[in-house]
């Protein structure tokens, strides 16, 4: 039993807005009260916060170890975590190791993730990366907007039965979610093509557009219930000029529920990379007006990282652009994923307008409920810099500071001067946690109210905002004080969320044949075992009437 | 006498690591395995559950396994840098345990990628 | 690949004889959706320093000099790119300008290629080198078609190893902790290196027999300092060992995981109940010794943790 006394108190959720309360947990949960005996933390001029959640990212997975692999040159000047008798070592940087990811995450006070891109192949794998994440709390999506067997199945127009098969895979991969990455993009990009506009035919098929692999997908999971929408990676991602596809995108999905990943990766206008500009303001007023959307910012920070994404296609061409080492995986059939190590840098104008973009988003996107903070790490940066944005988000002058070092040139492409918009903590609070628990439907998850989970990051108050959320005081995970003072006093396996849909078992007889055809693997060697998903905890669907 | 029937079973013996290998076996050994290539099936079939070598050696000389344990655990502990090669053939399972211990060790773990 | 490649080369590898089902099963035979009559719509290349048993499978053979794939792999780039090819260096690999641009040709025209590449290539001259060059190749042929190379892997488990290392660790191989976390230098903490400059003053050797394959200086090493070999079978490294330790079959006795070269797992399903325990049981119970062992790195006294 814990009593934290003194501390002003952000849970969104609730409506508490700083106000100085007492927060008591018992068995992990957030309890009415606790007895005498309880241990108190005085958190006298410290905020609390729900711990955070982070609704897009990638740790876990062949693409971010292959990431890895290709960066031994940034582990060697990383932070290196040592080990001690209850904790593993690990290494931190653009691609953190499996340890070093669950220590970065609780070390800023994150404490649940949700692994966006899941390839149907890979799944065993990435669960198996998962269990050695530890202290924070996981979910997966699997990537389903490429696979050929759903793909043949929207073609032909047959969507109760792609219903059923969607069901059955994510099961199978034991997954929290489905993800849609440049839905007909990835299948062509196996023909070295790609899918630019949603109403254009996909490579290899009579009919089948990628506007109509989206409605299909977005109904599918809206019929099945689950509890996190479609996850949506729009086409052309990062090409000057697509956002007319992505208003396209939300058009198509009028009537159904999204999310839509790493919105400013696809919010450019222009013709071409000398004339990129940003176009945030007309996806910003649409998605303002259109309530069955959530998103997340996929903001951009200068410096160095290392990006993946199952995007083939794309990296291709950053791969072309700046001619830096270039890594490509395609695992059979499911999704390309490509792999370039990248700097941004002000003094570029695309990074520029990117950098700007992400923000411009965050400020635009009036109702911070359906906007998270995310940076698709590591693509738009890592997401143990989080804590920059955040300043960057709470302090126009400090944004106009940065600008200053932009060309004017640059300053004409973007939005940004013009907003004086600044984050209270309260919407902190709600971008960071309470917002991206409720687009993944997890309502034990960023809150504080009785009964939530005990996940709790405790901040000193602190002008430098910065400096604030990246050295929490203590991280509390299910009840158990993980850091104190930049310690890590305990490293508790997080639990992980998996969905079981209803399908009809019938559907592996027809699955079988197609999958082993498909791929060369047995089908009964396919599935994850429940077993093999280290604290597995099933959540329900909510099927629609 | 009646055989076991362990289908999608999967062959580890070249990087190929088919899954589609259907094995019978009896209680020694192994007496078929459909579809696996030349390679495989020798693989599959020259091994047998027979108690074909001691449990351990220690010094050459056979020994129980409790006790060859505690020797490798003293001598591991005793190094100063301890290696931890091979990996090759063994499970995921194995290589993380020897990953693990690796670095309670403080030694070095390599793979015959190295070579 | 399976579904879509139509022009599959293998760069010094031998799968008829080292990977017998590569063929059938994954890479030349099988009807793929798009190439609805299999073998029949793909080309296959082999090259390699001699005839070896693949040659019949191939629809061409190009036989290299050996040593000379870096400078191959060099030209073909420098061919794609429309590049000056300097005569003298192309007589040296043993192939003619013609075979060559015929090579590209059937590249650029391709819907989907793959290279595989075996130890032939990353093994012998250039090592590292060659993997690099075949890779950009790979990658530059991007600008035309789809391409692909990748690595064909040789025994059994070491993608698992490989892919294991680099969750934990960040670095595939030669990962050294002495400091308490990882860091990685091959020539330093490279298993060879270590072993002939004696660096290393114990061993756990388990699921290889370097006694079998190592240099000799690195052998007369193990045989040195205190090494433990576990095996299913007492090998040439368990008869130069301290201890040896009999251990179940991987696959056959004992169940698990196994990663394919392209990095997908598969479970393994054993047939037969084996008298010995399992490698990860051994090497867990030696870990559960040495863990209550006084510990090397020292560290400050923490404070018990509790669960509120």
């Amino acid at each position: 039993m814990l009593r934290i006394t003194g501390g002003r108190v952000y849970d969104p959720a609730n409506g508490v807005d700083g106000q100085i309360r007492d927060v008591c947990i018992a068995d992990g949960r957030i309890a009415a009260a606790v007895g005498d005996g309880a241990r108190t933390l005085d958190a006298s001029g410290m905020v609390i916060f729900p711990g955070g959640v982070d609704v897009h990212t990638h740790v876990a997975g062949g693409a971010i170890n292959f990431a890895r692999a290709m960066t031994p040159e940034d582990h060697r000047r990383t932070v290196a975590f040592i080990r001690t008798q209850t904790q593993r070592s690990g290494l931190g940087g653009m691609a953190p190791t499996t340890f070093a990811t669950g220590y970065l995450y609780a070390g800023m006070g994150w404490t649940t993730l949700n692994e966006a891109a899941v390839p149907i192949l890979s799944a065993k794998h990435t669960h198996e990366e998962l269990r050695d994440v530890p202290i924070v709390d996981k979910s997966c999506c699997v990537l389903m907007a490429n696979n050929e067997i759903v793909l043949d199945l929207l073609e032909n127009g047959e969507l109760e039965r792609a219903k059923q098969v969607v069901a059955w895979q994510i099961w199978a991969s034991k997954a929290y979610g489905v993800k849609a990455v440049n839905p007909g993009g990835v299948a062509a990009w196996k023909w070295g093509k790609d899918a630019k506009q949603l109403s254009e035919t996909v490579e290899g098929y009579r009919k089948l557009t990628p506007g109509t692999i989206i409605t299909g997908l977005a109904q599918i999971i809206d019929e099945l219930g689950l509890p996190h929408p479609l996850h949506l990676h729009c086409n052309n991602l990062g090409a000057p000029g697509n956002y007319t596809t992505t208003l396209e995108s939300m058009k198509s999905l009028e009537g159904h529920r999204a999310h839509l990943a790493h919105l400013q990766y696809h919010a450019y206008g222009g013709d071409d990379w000398n004339t990129m500009r940003s176009e945030t303001e007309a996806i910003a007023d649409y998605f303002n007006a259109h309530s069955n959307l959530t998103a997340d910012a996929g903001a951009v920070l200068f410096g160095n990282t290392v990006t993946i994404t199952a995007d083939g296609p794309w990296q291709h061409l950053l791969y072309k652009l700046t001619g830096r080492k270039w890594g490509n995986l395609d695992v059979e059939n499911e999704t390309g994923c490509g792999i370039v190590p990248y700097t941004y840098r002000p003094s570029n104008i695309v990074n520029a307008v990117q950098w700007a973009s992400g923000l411009e988003l965050l400020l635009m996107i009036k109702d911070p409920w359906r906007v998270s903070l995310s940076t698709d790490h590591p693509n738009g940066a890592c997401f143990w810099r989080y804590p920059e944005i955040l300043q960057l988000l709470m302090s126009a002058d400090f944004r106009r500071d940065c600008m200053a070092k932009m060309s004017e040139e640059a300053k004409r492409r973007i939005r940004l001067p013009e907003l004086d918009r600044e984050y209270s903590l309260f919407e902190i609070a709600i971008i960071t946690s309470a917002g991206p628990a409720r687009a993944l439907g997890l309502s034990n998850k960023g809150h504080l109210g009785i009964g939530a989970d005990a996940d709790i990051a405790v901040y000193n108050q602190d002008q430098d905002i910065s400096r604030m959320f990246s050295h929490p005081r203590y991280v509390i995970k299910h009840g158990e004080i993980v850091i104190e003072e930049g310690e890590i006093r305990a490293t508790p396996l997080g639990r992980s969320y998996v969905i079981k849909p209803q399908y009809e078992s019938t559907i592996e007889e027809y699955l079988r044949p197609l999958f082993e055809d498909c791929y060369t693997m047995q089908f009964e060697n396919y599935p994850v075992e429940l077993e093999r998903v280290e604290h597995a905890e099933l959540r329900n669907c909510i099927p629609a009437e | 006498m009646n055989l076991t029937v362990v289908k999608n079973a999967t062959c580890t013996f070249c990087g190929c690591v088919c899954d589609d290998i259907e094995l019978h076996a009896n209680s020694e050994r192994i007496v078929e395995a459909k579809a696996a290539c030349i390679l495989g099936k020798s693989w599959f079939l020259n091994h047998t559950a027979e108690r074909a070598y001691p449990s351990a050696l220690i010094d050459g000389r056979e020994a129980e396994l409790d006790d060859a344990i505690a020797v490798a655990a003293e001598y591991l502990d005793k190094a100063h840098l301890p290696l931890v090669y091979g990996l090759s053939n063994v499970t995921c399972e194995a290589q993380r345990e020897a990953v693990s211990l690796a670095e309670r060790l403080g030694g070095v773990v390599d793979s015959h990628t190295s070579l | 690949m399976r579904n879509r490649a139509d022009l599959v080369i293998y760069w010094g590898g031998n799968p008829a004889e080292c990977h017998p089902r590569h063929f059938t099963k994954y890479a030349l035979m099988p009807k793929g959706k798009h190439l609805p009559r299999g073998r029949k719509d793909r080309t296959m290349v082999l090259v390699d320093i001699r005839e070896t048993k693949s040659v019949k499978a191939a629809d061409i053979f190009l036989q290299i000099r050996p040593g000379r794939d870096f400078e191959v792999l060099t030209i073909l780039r420098a061919i794609v790119k429309g590049q000056y090819v300097n005569p003298a260096m192309v007589a040296e690999t043993g192939l003619t300008i013609e075979q060559l641009r015929d090579l590209v040709d059937r590249m650029k025209r391709a819907r989907f290629g793959v290279m595989f590449f075996g130890m032939g290539l990353s093994m012998t001259r250039g090592k590292h080198m060659n993997s690099s060059a075949i890779l950009t190749l790979a990658a530059e042929l991007n600008a035309y078609t789809k391409f692909v190379a990748m690595p064909m892997r040789g025994h059994g488990n070491v993608t698992g190893a490989d892919v294991i290392m680099r969750w934990t660790t960040g670095y595939p191989f030669g990962i050294s902790f002495d400091r308490g976390y990882p860091r990685f230098n091959p020539g330093e903490f490279s298993t060879v290196d270590l072993l002939v400059r004696g660096d290393t003053d114990a061993a756990l050797i388990l699921g290889a027999d370097p006694g079998a394959t190592m240099p000799q200086p690195a052998i007369d090493h193990l045989a040195r300092i205190p090494t433990i070999v576990l095996d299913p079978k007492v090998t040439h490294t368990s008869r130069l060992a301290r201890v040896h330790i009999t251990t179940a079959v991987t696959g056959i006795s004992a169940p698990g995981t196994g990663y394919r070269m392209d990095e997908v797992p598969l479970p393994l399903r054993p047939a037969l109940k084996s008298p010995y325990p399992t490698d990860e049981e051994v090497v867990r119970r030696i870990h559960e010794l040495v863990r209550v062992k006084p510990d090397w790195l020292v560290h400050q006294p923490r404070t018990t943790q509790q669960v509120f």
